[in-house]
């Protein structure tokens, strides 16, 4: 998908302090817990007491964020709210669940059930903003936030001026426990600013809810362009090779014009053939890994694409959360995302600084 | 009565997670609804399930709800009116 998609606002809570302030001073979060719990701002200024008395964390997260995101684009109504999921509200449904068992079926609060729907956030921001177009939420486990930006990028196509599209999931304790019965997480304890150090298998958990509000035109505020998306299901090594050269000739493009590559390399040694089979095809090209800052969920690329928009709208990237990296690009034109969610859902995003000189 | 309505204010204020809200400050006769805790209609279907789990009265009557409901008072004395003698 190519597109005339401009990112005009944006806004992130995140494990790292990206809710305010200015994340090129933010200092390095890590965790040596292998799960990474997002920093949570004071949810009073954006959300009325009553409300914020019934609604859930994850819910929270995501309305926050999306308020903040429209304060930043100067946005109240935007023609479509559209948002990817891989687990929804995971504190509500646990909650229904066990009401459930513990109440043998009678005597269900209604509460639990409503917030743990997935469009249960898009809902909320509906009502709050009095929003009553377009409003859509995916839910396709590791492509759910590609999904909603490519029909984000779809409907600015077809003539929508804008759109808020964002992410958001989290992590409980019973998720956790979970997922670690299937090798997800690591066995041995890693301080995420190390996770790379560690090449075994399975990865750190992480949640997080980022919003961005995508424009068909471009303004002097803009911070990048998406270029271009690429979404894979389980590729062989060779088809993820042709796949991004595919990619890259679509837009005109060899691997020599990308300045940056941020990865979603997680320290798995599991899938890490595809990280390397990425290098082959960039060689010589600066790379940024980005799952130290955000630990591994279903909807992790919206942080690698909140974090390239600011880097090229900035020219600058945040050096304290790299440790790990030694050369740093002078420019930034081009940043290619590349990200898979175990092996099974594989994306390539292009980000475009907005006045990029042509190739 | 006494007893009843101070352990139904408390069972209101965790069902409804009313923070900042203590027992003291809920008026025995003061509207649950509107002014008073200023409660809306979510907040009734969760006080209908406090009952059930509670106190195993379901209403089945929705007009019948909008009277208990109306104060602390109120749900005291259809409580009580449901407890065998």
């Amino acid at each position: 998908m190519k597109g005339k998609c401009y990112i005009q606002g944006l806004a992130a809570i995140t494990p790292q302090h990206t809710f305010e302030g200015n994340l090129f001073s933010q200092p390095l979060v890590s965790t040596g817990a292998n799960v990474f719990a997002v920093t949570e701002p004071d949810y009073k200024t954006f959300i009325p007491a009553n409300s914020l008395r019934r609604i859930s964390r994850l819910l929270k997260m995501g309305l926050t964020t999306a308020l903040k995101c429209m304060q930043d684009s100067g946005l109240s109504v935007p023609d479509a709210i559209v948002t990817g999921t891989g687990k929804g509200s995971l504190q509500d449904t646990e909650r229904f669940l066990k009401d459930i068992r513990q109440y043998e079926e009678r005597a269900l609060n209604p509460t639990p059930f409503i917030q743990s729907t997935y469009n249960a956030v898009n809902g909320m921001i509906a009502v709050q903003q009095q929003v009553t177009t377009y409003n859509n939420t995916f839910v396709h486990r590791g492509f759910s936030f590609e999904s909603a930006l490519l029909d984000s990028m779809l409907l600015l196509e077809e003539g929508a001026s804008h759109t808020l599209t964002g992410a958001f999931d989290e992590i409980s304790a019973e998720h956790f426990y979970i997922k670690s019965r299937i090798g997800h997480w690591k066995k041995e304890m890693v301080n995420s600013a190390a996770l790379y150090d560690h090449l075994t298998p399975g990865t750190i958990s992480g949640e997080g809810a980022v919003f961005f509000t995508l424009t068909a035109a471009p303004t002097t505020q803009s911070y990048a362009r998406v270029a271009g998306l690429k979404m894979l299901y389980k590729p062989s090594l060779t088809a993820l090779t042709t796949g991004l050269a595919t990619f890259l000739s679509q837009h005109g493009l060899s691997a020599k014009d990308i300045d940056l590559v941020i990865t979603g390399r997680n320290g798995d040694n599991n899938f890490e053939h595809y990280y390397r089979q990425l290098d082959l095809g960039l060689p010589q090209v600066s790379q940024l890994p980005f799952k130290h800052l955000c630990g591994e969920y279903e909807t992790a690329g919206a942080f690698a694409l909140w974090l390239g928009a600011h880097m090229l709208k900035a020219q600058q990237v945040p050096q304290q959360w790299f440790p790990m990296v030694s050369q740093f690009p002078a420019t930034l034109n081009r940043i290619l995302i590349y990200n898979h969610f175990f092996g099974d859902q594989h994306t390539f995003i292009l980000l475009e600084r907005t006045a990029a000189p042509a190739v | 009565m006494e007893d009843l309505k101070q352990k139904l204010k408390v069972q209101i204020i965790e069902a409804l997670n009313l923070q900042d809200t203590k027992p003291e400050d809920i008026d025995d006769n003061a509207p649950l609804f509107g002014e008073g805790l200023g409660l809306d209609s979510i907040d009734s279907l969760e006080l209908m399930v406090l009952l059930e789990r509670h106190y195993q009265i379901k209403v089945e009557d929705p007009r019948e709800g909008r009277k208990i409901l109306q104060s602390v008072q109120s749900m005291a004395e259809f409580i009580q009116s449901k407890q065998p003698a």
